[in-house]
């Protein structure tokens, strides 16, 4: 459901009325005009239980908002809490008594806090292959770091708010993005930093692929401009790489990018064109609609930076996959948020945050 | 294209290889390694087990498990023990048995890891096969030895903590029991002093030699108790170090000594050291008090000297007494290491000296010939 009111009691009767005594999900588009802190109040008197994080845009049916507010409802929450503290990486992850049945987990992270890897890390290390995970970063698009996840404990930074449902749900995720040149080693990375490439200067080794494939130059204010175009791929055995996004460049010529890079990882410097990372999305959809049997929703999490990559073609992006999804279940509803990193365990595999990927789930009760 | 996978398969060994030997921290150690492997080959859970006492203890998983140990049984040891270096399973029920969480099916990769048990790699669908376990296993033959490593470290740490708290425990208990022995200690030299006083006249002669042997015992246990504690405490009481004229401070103590007339000590020129006036002190008077007392010669003969040796001065007192067979050089250093049953010797002398080189970083030993004399090695650093 998509609520354009920003008047407090409105929002709150109408996701009471949606989600009657089930929990909200609830997606909030940055520039909306609304107090979350009293939101949450309110939700909190009315008995809500809830969860839910602040994006750059919002997505519902097959439209991108960047004002308003979606809600979607979570059946069978088994667990819901909140980890604070994920750069301090002290926390303990609540014990859950998984029986044997299908469980879904769903987690909106601040996707501007340090050490994401290490939270999703502990969140495998605990629930392991008991649930499948499904969630994406957080946060404003101007990359100030503010509170932007929350639930019915309050309104938080450099935290996650995680539901666990009995649920049987279906992930698809694809980015898209192709080899341009490598295999390249980081020979030097701290945390989301790449120091060194193959023992040089990280962007003196990416400039020169980044130059000469796009036969453009890298400027004191051009960086992101060229860069969102041209990630790096962490290589996997088999499948699509890992995608980090390179954000900007410090003055020791250091990239610093979104997600984190270990030492000596194996990286390819990417690029896409709209056909590839559209078709991407539908293989995506695609995915997880083959997989699914009686779903009820479809939530998209899309990362942000493809937006800004394919700018007004973002539209044929979300049309492809929403049409696949209503062409198959047309009673489905689809919502979602273009994220700051994206959030699935890959192939069933182990858990990991991606960058400008698109990662579709389908619901089922 | 070939080119191009098998480079990008030797950099993704390098970026395996390089993510092992980071830590001793076994832990530590898997986490880097394992959670690297699981994430670029997809894969879902890996554990290890080592096999202790009949029992295989799951030592390291992800994600926990809730089993930790699994039975050993015939037909799983045949299974185990088969494994040369790796082994693939599909669907194996049995293997899977092994795992630390439920699992009903799915590929499983296990590598023998020799005195670090078995390493498990499961996946739930098809991501590994034979190529690729043979590509990984000199990696994996490193990882065994980081583990080794691991675990070397960890007993040598283990060992640490033990030796520190047995000798906290045996200090403390030394302190405790020499300070609770000298208070009834002291109740019975009071008293046996106030019968002294008050009745000795009644006594027989027996009577009075029996009451000398207390008072006597009395006054050897004393010696020994404090000879406990000074060793207890040599070590932990860290006096201020400062110059010291060692000469001067051995000749005050000879002369503080009631040394027999038949003995003659002789002293040469000695250094200054760096050290603590009563710990040197106490070394030397132990020596030269041992030379003296077990000199059997007409003309006894003690001599105190020293030659420079480098980083250190290697002092020595020599003596033509007894001599000490060679089979006790160990035990005289030893507490209580008494050759001798000698009424005025407490045990704990050499013992005592022993632990104050120790306590300036220097060594000692003893040269003897029975019937001609010992000498006493001993070096303090410059």
């Amino acid at each position: 459901m998509f609520i354009y009111s920003t008047q407090t009691t409105e929002v709150v009767n109408a996701i009471k009325k949606h989600v009657r005594s089930n929990t909200a999900l609830i997606s909030i588009a940055e520039h909306t005009d609304i107090d979350v802190e009293g939101l949450i109040q309110e939700l909190n008197k009315e008995g809500i239980a809830f969860m839910g994080g602040i994006f750059p845009k919002v997505i519902h049916g097959n439209k991108i908002f960047e004002k308003g507010i979606v809600a979607n409802t979570l059946h069978n929450i088994e667990k819901l809490f909140v980890i604070r503290g994920i750069s301090y990486k002290n926390y303990r992850i609540p014990p859950i008594d998984f029986k044997d049945r299908d469980y879904s987990l769903f987690t909106y992270v601040d996707g501007l806090t340090s050490n994401i890897s290490h939270f999703l890390n502990r969140l495998y290390l605990n629930y392991g292959m008991e649930t499948t995970y499904f969630g994406g970063g957080a946060g404003s698009l101007s990359l100030e770091q503010k509170p932007c996840v929350f639930n019915n404990e309050g309104l938080f930074e450099d935290a996650a708010v995680v539901g666990v449902m009995r649920m049987t749900s279906r992930i698809g995720v694809k980015h898209g993005w192709k080899k341009v040149d490598g295999p390249f080693i980081v020979t030097k990375a701290d945390g989301n930093i790449i120091k060194e490439i193959n023992w040089k200067n990280p962007f003196e080794v990416y400039r020169s692929v980044v130059e000469k494939h796009s036969k453009r130059k890298f400027n004191e204010h051009n960086f992101f401009d060229l860069a969102k175009g041209y990630p790096f791929g962490l290589v996997k055995k088999e499948g699509e790489c890992i995608v980090r996004d390179p954000l900007m460049v410090n003055e020791s010529g250091e990239l610093i990018c979104v997600g984190e890079v270990e030492n000596n990882a194996v990286v390819d410097i990417l690029n896409g064109n709209k056909e590839s990372l559209i078709n991407a999305a539908k293989s995506a959809a695609a995915e997880c609609i083959y997989q699914s049997e009686n779903p009820r929703k479809a939530i998209i999490i899309d990362c942000i930076s493809r937006i800004l990559f394919l700018e007004k073609h973002f539209d044929e992006e979300l049309n492809a996959i929403t049409k696949l999804i209503k062409d198959q279940y047309p009673d489905v509803s689809i919502g979602g948020a273009l994220t700051i990193g994206e959030i699935s365990s890959y192939g069933e595999g182990f858990l990991e945050l991606y960058n400008k990927t698109t990662v579709v789930g389908m619901f089922e009760l | 294209m070939k080119i191009e996978n098998h480079i990008l398969t030797i950099l993704q060994l390098y970026e395996y290889a390089m993510a092992i030997g980071k830590s001793l921290d076994y832990n530590e150690s898997c986490n880097n390694f394992i959670r690297l492997i699981l994430k670029r080959k997809n894969l879902n859970a890996a554990w290890i087990l080592s096999n202790e006492n009949n029992k295989y203890v799951c030592k390291y998983s992800i994600p926990f498990g809730r089993k930790s140990i699994v039975k050993t049984q015939p037909d799983l040891n045949n299974l185990l023990h088969g494994i040369d270096s790796f082994e693939l399973f599909n669907n194996n029920a049995l293997a899977l048995s092994t795992a630390p969480i439920k699992l009903k099916d799915g590929h499983l990769a296990v590598f023998n890891l020799k005195e670090e048990g078995y390493l498990f790699l499961y996946s739930k669908k098809n991501n590994i096969d034979a190529q690729d376990l043979s590509k990984l296993q000199p990696v994996i033959s490193k990882f065994m030895n980081a583990l080794k490593a691991c675990r070397v470290f960890s007993d040598q740490q283990r060992l640490l903590k033990n030796l520190e708290k047995q000798n906290q425990e045996l200090s403390d208990y030394a302190h405790m029991v020499s300070h609770d022995l000298k208070s009834p200690l002291r109740s019975i030299d009071a008293l046996t002093s106030w019968i002294t006083e008050d009745y000795y006249d009644h006594f027989d002669v027996e009577g009075k030699n029996q009451l000398n042997e207390i008072r006597f015992s009395v006054n050897k246990m004393d010696a020994m108790i404090k000879g406990i504690l000074d060793y207890s405490t040599i070590d932990k009481n860290q006096s201020e170090t400062y110059d010291v004229d060692l000469y001067t401070l051995v000749k005050e103590t000879v002369s503080c000594m009631s040394v027999p007339e038949n003995i003659s000590v002789m002293i040469d020129e000695l250094p200054k050291v760096r050290g603590d006036k009563f710990r040197l002190q106490q070394l030397f008077q132990n020596l030269v008090d041992n030379a003296i007392k077990y000199n059997d010669k007409e003309q006894g003969l003690v001599n105190i000297s020293v030659v420079d040796n480098n980083q250190f001065w290697k002092f020595y007192v020599s003596d033509n007494g007894k001599g000490i067979d060679s089979k006790y050089f160990d035990k005289i250093f030893q507490t209580f290491g008494k050759l001798e049953n000698r009424k005025d010797s407490t045990g704990i002398g050499l013992a005592v000296v022993k632990k104050i080189v120790h306590m300036y970083e220097g060594s000692i030993w003893v040269e003897s010939t029975l019937g001609l004399g010992t000498t006493f090695f001993f070096t303090l650093r410059k």
